[in-house]
């Protein structure tokens, strides 16, 4: 069930730059939270910005909660701002997260950019349900930006890189290193990033055989399935089903069933 | 004492004068898991349509200043769907519905409210004859809405109270020079009252890409930044009406809806409002009890037009 509380803030420290990482004290959200769930976050007392933002649990403690966010904007500029002893309003937990199926021999998290935000509390997830650490792919534009490795090698995961110019690990995109880490039918991807990176990522999945699941983004007003904003199209062809949203059928969704043809590139960022 | 809340639209009652706006509340089900809907004078529920519809393509949303642009389109699960299954959901709680509904002729509205009725599905029709983000109806860029022309809002207005003895709402669209005439056109039809504003129309484009911000081109604005234009609708329909106005636009607080009921509005719906705070329609609701008991005003409906002018 989601709840609105304001929450005291623990920390707000820089992670990399132009990103951070917030960990907020939710006892009742913590409790609830599963891996690939997100939270609407209050940014300001009054309206500018007048919607709350979408920040997907990087981890889940036993009493708080922590987000890993860019500062691309008003709403994430503000939240950057907030010091520690503050608090916030946090909507949550919403959606539908991460399935780990523990009969699956093969775990792979692919991220890209700020796309590994929710990954740790899958990679934990994962661990404890099949008493493995997975495999975890990490690309960013260099360097700098690459974000968790660390936080991975500490559980145990195997990880990879890849940035754009190839300031470490291998140059180009995450979805390069997964086709050589040939997945197989026996293999679960969990993918979360830029669209254009999902898309490869589930083409990938479709020619090896893997089951794949992706985490998308969209605009969100509500984040509880009300305005009907943040839909993508999905390969169902009936009226009624055709549009699904992101806040409550996702933002987890099966990669099969999202219609990739559909999504127009052109108005991402 | 307690203050009388209780207001009446027509025939209809409502327990507070405080409703929520069509298309920010879903059906009523998305918001039950945060406080008891019954608590709310009426539910208005998103639009429906005769058949399911997948509404526009994405992206459909885009915040800007103090407000949201919006271009849904009209995306809801079709008439059927909500006989089914969200019209039992609304009276398992005891929910007074509102039931908001957009057809593209006279006949469909009819035979949503004539189904509608049967079904004891709704405890009054608002017809949405002012949604502009449809686009096969040829409006989505042109300039007929059916609540922009005020001899096509009586025709509707007329069709509709033909078929049906259900309370008639007519809900108006602000894209017009006069707001009095179509409101005037609904309550010669024979309307029970108007719902005002619907989104005024608004675009953005992205400089970095030089595309629209939402794939429809245009969309509606809404959010704090139309209130004060709602609330000079409110008082420019009113002073002129006979039959009552639920005014809505903006409506974040208690003060902001004491504000629409001084203008004239006899109830408000909370919109956009609903998305940042899940529970504001119901905190709208206890301000207002507040209001009423601190300044000692016996009855709600003391409020409606007493603007001090
Ligand atoms: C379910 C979900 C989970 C998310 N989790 C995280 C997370 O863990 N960490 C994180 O950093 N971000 C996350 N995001 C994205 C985050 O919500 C946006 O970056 C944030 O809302 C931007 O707000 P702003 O006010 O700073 O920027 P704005 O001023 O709103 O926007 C700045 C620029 O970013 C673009 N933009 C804003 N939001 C999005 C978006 N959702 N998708 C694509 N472009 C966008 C705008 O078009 C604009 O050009 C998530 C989004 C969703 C839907
Ligand atoms: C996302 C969204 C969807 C809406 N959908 C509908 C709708 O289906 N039918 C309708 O009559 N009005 C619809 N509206 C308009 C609202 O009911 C209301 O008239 C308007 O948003 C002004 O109120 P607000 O500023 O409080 O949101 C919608 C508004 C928003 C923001
Ligand atoms: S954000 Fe409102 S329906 Fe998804």
């Amino acid at each position: 069930m989601p709840y609105v509380l304001d929450c005291e803030i623990a920390a707000n420290d820089e992670a990399a730059p132009a990103h951070r990482r917030m960990r907020v004290c939710a006892p009742q959200i913590a409790r609830e939270a599963q891996p690939g769930q997100f939270a609407m976050l209050q940014t300001a007392d009054g309206y500018a910005p007048f919607l709350r933002r979408p920040m997907s649990f990087e981890r889940v403690l036993p009493e708080a909660v922590a987000f890993l966010y860019k500062v691309e904007g008003e709403g994430t500029r503000l939240l950057a701002a907030m010091r520690p002893g503050q608090t916030i309003s946090v909507h949550g937990p919403l959606g539908k997260g991460f399935s780990i199926d523990s009969t699956i021999s093969r775990h792979i998290l692919v991220a890209g950019g700020i796309g590994v935000a929710p990954l740790p509390a899958l990679a934990d997830a994962v661990t404890r349900a099949c008493r493995r650490p997975p495999d975890v792919v990490i690309g960013a534009r260099t360097k700098r930006f690459l974000l968790c490795g660390d936080v991975f090698r500490s559980m145990g995961c195997e990880v990879y890189l890849a940035t754009d110019d190839g300031s470490v690990g291998e140059k180009g995109v995450a979805s390069h290193v997964l086709e050589r880490l040939a997945p197989n039918p026996d293999t679960q991807i969990y993918a979360c990033g830029p669209m254009p990176m999902m898309r490869a990522t589930a083409q990938i999945a479709a020619r090896s055989g893997a089951a794949c699941q992706v985490s998308l983004e969209a605009q969100m007003a509500c984040g509880d399935g009300a305005c009907l904003g943040c839909v993508v199209e999905s390969i169902f062809e009936n009226e009624g089903e055709k549009m699904v949203r992101v806040c409550t059928d996702g933002p987890v969704f099966d990669a099969q069933h999202i219609d990739w043809n559909a999504h127009n590139f052109a108005y991402d960022r | 004492m307690k203050p009388n809340l209780e207001v009446r639209i027509g025939a209809l009652r409502m327990k507070n004068p405080v409703t929520v706006a069509s298309g920010t509340f879903g059906y009523g089900q998305e918001y039950a898991r945060y406080f008891d809907i019954a608590a709310l004078g009426a539910v208005t529920i998103k639009s429906i349509t005769l058949k399911p519809r997948a509404g526009n393509a994405p992206p459909r949303l885009v915040e800007t200043p103090a407000g949201i642009l919006n271009a849904i389109g009209l995306q809801n699960v079709g008439l059927d769907a909500y006989l089914a299954e969200k019209a039992p959901f609304l009276r398992k709680h005891g929910a007074t519905i509102i039931a908001n509904i957009y057809g593209s002729q006279p006949d469909e509205y009819c035979e949503l409210a004539r189904r509608l009725e049967e079904a004891h599905a709704a405890d009054a029709i608002e017809a949405n004859l002012s949604c502009p983000n449809v686009h096969d109806a040829a409006t989505a860029r042109g300039p007929a809405l059916v609540a922009q022309i005020p001899e096509r809002v009586a025709e509707y207005s007329r069709a509709l109270r033909a078929a049906t003895k259900l309370p008639l709402l007519v809900k108006l669209t602000p894209n017009v020079a006069d707001i009095r005439e179509p409101a005037l056109a609904a309550q010669e039809a024979g309307a029970d009252g108007v719902s005002l504003i619907n989104t005024l129309m608004g675009m953005a484009i992205d400089p970095e890409t030089r595309r629209p911000r939402l794939a429809n081109v245009i969309g509606g604005l809404s959010g704090p930044a139309i209130r004060p234009v709602a609330l000079k609708m409110v008082w420019d329909a009113s002073r002129v009406l006979q039959i009552p106005v639920i005014g809505m636009g903006g409506i974040c607080t208690a003060p902001d809806a004491i504000q629409f009921l001084l203008a004239g509005a006899n109830a408000v719906a909370v919109g956009s409002m609903s998305f940042r705070q899940p529970d504001a329609a119901l905190q709208i609701v206890r301000g207002l009890a507040d209001y009423l008991e601190h300044h000692q005003i016996p009855d709600v409906n003391d409020l409606v037009g007493a603007i001090a002018t």
